[in-house]
């Protein structure tokens, strides 16, 4: 195995424009699907079903988790000025994050599935994303206990914890103990799904990119971060609150009075974890938006945070029994999740990909240009989604809670579905000129003496 | 605070110690003390077939399976109860309706309308985006059909029951003849409904809303020119009404309202009751009347006094 400086998250970040690849294809087909029910003609592996399973998955673990562990390897060594303490430990966690996510992907789409949303893998692919996750945890525990800094920064706290709890959310969520189902019995097993389904997003996905943003922020708007105390507060109260909401997905079952408090008023809280981090990476910029428009990585992050703040505004509102009576169950909580996963932690980790890649190659990104137009995409395109999927959600509440059948919702949202298919391209086209850009950077030609002082200029090194 | 990886790894511990308490250990202890509902039964293995498939298709992700106290559509007779999931695993609660939630879906319609159903939604609902599930075999349908027929557990039984007594009826009374089967059909009919003529006047508009409400809800059965042989005839029996054996047969307005609203408990006739609110019903019933029975008692002189809206006829 080929071992040279940062190489696994060099090819984390190559995973991942794979796999948003074949995510952003998976979404166009169900969007189709959805438009078009008889268009794939009863073809088994592309019925719709089968495929949502696929594309939230893909999403989650393939496309953001992959670019989100990429950047984490590099930043903890990179904040804590220690090479990371075994590439080769780290390739071998690639490959078995890698082979776990396929073997789950095919599962699925040959009819074989646990069921549970983003738990769907089987327990191959399961017992394959734990071990993956306890070897790049313990390979950046080793790193930070062997760190040449002595202060550790807040984004390696955030990247630690975020590893650790992702396993036991993992463990727990996913019931590994009953390979054959990966579930417990009733509504308990609703409340452990949930409790899991949230976390992997609460636990995994946020922690790590607001590790990638606490990095890039003040780099690119070469400033001290604001305040350590914020980053603390932020840091703990995430922890505390964010593990107990889950319950708010199902807060319209026959579920224990308790969990229902405990999610609503967590979700209101989780206000705090959410401003501390924000307030303080805005203080850091403030005055030095101009900074974050000249560097790709910085524009994509900045682009992040603020897709941010409105998920963690509206998040806690559509926790609220009475807005859930209009908003749940329907494409408003689509829109709400394309908001989260897609909006903040994919388009904040696309920013630490395109940030970091370049120096980890020691050459500029392939194409400024091309990374720029996929920004545009992604961002009309995510919020185009979210306006019309909010559209859709509200019409289809709505007509619920006053006495409409779902049956005669579906021709109300049809418009939305070819509105929510349309904009999907968007997103295609983006993922595959982002895969373009990334191979073409990682492979491209050696770097002449002049280009290498262009890229000093284009990456800051020379001021 | 000085952070170390120590206190990192110790402080996330001390705060997921509470957590799992609360949100896995605690929930699993009361379940454990939980007793079934009034109407939970245990599954049959073919029903446990049928929800597996359930599960590896991703049904759920449409599909879901509890009925909240503000629901208006199939199920909304029961809200559901924790004692109702004592043995879902894993649990099916799902989180989208693109399609009606199917916690007592079980004998809502009879097994041939599920065949038809699942080889193609669009049979016998136009405007389904459900996709279709022949690729799965008829031995998985069949056992879907099964799990399906069993969501409500013993509400359920109840209600299969009370289709399969119907369905016999219904086939009996086919078998004699259209004579016979129009007079059965007609005969359960309640009194009053019978002489009930439609009570407003034929219009184009009209017409033209009736015509727009057969696509979305009738054509797959009864046909475009409503002769019964739509595309699920095939699948269906007793099979799809020919409206035109309803001619000189003492067809009513009423008759036609009644049969929509309530469906025909036993055959695939749904009921509309839920879907179509009573403008679209007597529309459509007039539009079957004017154009495919070829005789309607539309505003007929009984018809009492005009509703407002009503265009203003010539005073002779």
């Amino acid at each position: 195995m080929k071992v040279e400086e940062n190489g696994t998250a060099k090819l984390f970040f190559l995973s991942s424009a794979f796999w948003f690849v074949l995510g952003t294809l998976e979404g166009i087909a169900d969007a189709t699907d959805m438009v078009v029910p008889d268009l794939f003609g009863g073809i088994s592996w592309l019925v719709f079903s089968r495929i949502r399973p696929m594309h939230t998955t893909t999403m989650i673990f393939g496309f953001v988790g992959s670019a989100l562990l990429g950047a984490s390897i590099y930043i903890i060594a990179a904040v804590l000025r220690t090479p990371l303490w075994s590439e080769r430990l780290g390739k071998v966690s690639l490959w078995i994050w890698n082979i776990s996510i396929a073997v789950g992907l095919i599962a699925l789409d040959l009819g074989y599935s646990q069921g549970r949303e983003y738990a769907e893998w089987i327990w191959p692919a399961d017992i394959g994303i734990l071990l993956a996750f306890a070897l790049i945890f313990y390979n950046c525990f080793q790193t930070a206990v062997k760190r040449n800094e002595k202060i550790m920064y807040v984004s390696s706290w955030y990247i630690l914890a975020g590893l650790v709890f992702t396993w036991i959310i993992y463990f727990f969520g996913n019931a590994v103990w009953n390979p054959e189902k990966g579930a417990i019995y009733g509504l308990p097993d609703g409340i452990l799904a949930w409790f899991y389904g949230h976390g992997i997003v609460g636990l995994f996905l946020t922690p790590l990119a607001v590790a990638v943003a606490y990095y890039i922020v003040p780099r690119v708007a070469r400033s001290p971060l604001y305040s350590h105390k914020l980053s603390l507060v932020g840091f703990w109260s995430i922890l505390i609150i964010y593990t107990h909401i889950g319950s708010h997905h199902i807060l319209q079952t026959p579920i224990p009075t308790y969990l229902k408090v405990i999610a609503i008023s967590g979700s209101i809280a989780m206000i705090i974890p959410v401003m501390t981090v924000l307030v303080n990476l805005w203080l850091t910029m403030r005055g030095r938006l101009g900074l974050f428009h000249q560097d790709i990585g910085g524009k994509f992050v900045m682009a992040g945070l603020v897709w941010y703040i409105i998920t963690c505004i509206q998040g806690p509102i559509q926790a609220l029994p009475v807005v859930q009576r209009m908003t749940h169950l329907n494409n408003w909580v689509i829109a709400h999740s394309h908001l989260g996963v897609f909006g903040f932690s994919g388009t904040i980790a696309l920013g630490g990909l395109y940030y970091i890649l370049p120096r980890i190659t020691g050459r500029p990104l392939y194409s400024t240009r091309l990374a720029d137009v996929q920004y545009w995409l992604l961002l009309l395109g995510m919020a185009g989604f979210f306006g019309v999927l909010t559209a859709g959600g509200l019409v289809q509440g709505n007509s619920w809670l006053n006495g409409e059948t779902v049956y005669r919702t579906l021709p109300m949202i049809h418009v939305y579905f070819v509105l929510r298919a349309s904009i999907g391209v968007l997103f295609v086209g983006a993922a595959f000129i982002g895969l373009y850009n990334i191979i073409r950077s990682i492979v491209g030609e050696p770097a002449t003496e002049s280009q290498e002082f262009e890229t000093e200029q284009a990456i800051g090194l020379t001021q | 605070m000085k952070m170390t990886p120590l206190v990192l790894v110790l402080g996330g511990i001390i705060i997921i110690s509470p957590v799992l308490l609360m949100n896995v250990l605690r929930p699993w202890a009361i379940w454990q003390t939980e007793r079934p509902s009034d109407i939970f039964r245990a599954r049959t293995p073919l029903e446990e077939k049928g929800r597996e498939i359930y599960v590896n298709n991703g049904c759920t992700y449409c599909h879901t399976q509890y009925i909240r106290d503000f629901d208006w559509d199939i199920g909304a007779q029961r809200i559901s109860k924790s004692g109702d999931y004592i043995a879902e695993s894993p649990h099916l609660l799902g989180t989208e309706r693109t399609g009606p939630d199917l916690s007592q879906e079980g004998g809502e319609h009879p097994d041939d309308w599920h065949l038809a159903h699942f080889v193609n939604p669009r049979f016998v609902r136009p405007d389904s985006v459900m996709p279709s599930w022949e690729f799965l075999g008829q031995e998985n349908i069949l056992a879907l059909i099964a799990y399906k027929q069993s969501l409500g557990f013993k509400q359920a039984d109840g209600r299969v029951e009370r289709q399969k007594y119907w369905k016999s009826e219904a086939i009996k009374a086919f078998e004699a003849g259209p004579d016979k089967n129009v007079e059965w059909l007609h005969g359960h009919v309640p009194e009053p409904w019978t002489k009930l003529p439609n009570p407003y006047r034929t219009s184009v508009p009209g017409l033209d809303r009736g015509h727009r409400v057969y696509q979305s809800f009738c054509i797959g059965c009864h046909g475009p020119i409503g002769d019964g042989m739509g595309p699920a005839q095939p699948f269906l029996y007793p099979p799809p009404l020919n409206f035109t054996i309803l001619q000189n047969r003492g067809i009513t307005g009423g008759i036609l309202y009644y049969q929509i609203m309530n469906g025909i408990t036993g055959t695939a006739m749904p009921y509309f009751k839920k879907d179509l609110e009573s403008e679209k019903i007597w529309d459509v019933g007039n539009y079957i009347a004017v154009t495919f029975i070829g005789e309607t008692d539309a505003g007929q002189p009984t018809r009492g006094i005009d509703v407002s809206y009503e265009p203003v006829e010539d005073k002779k």
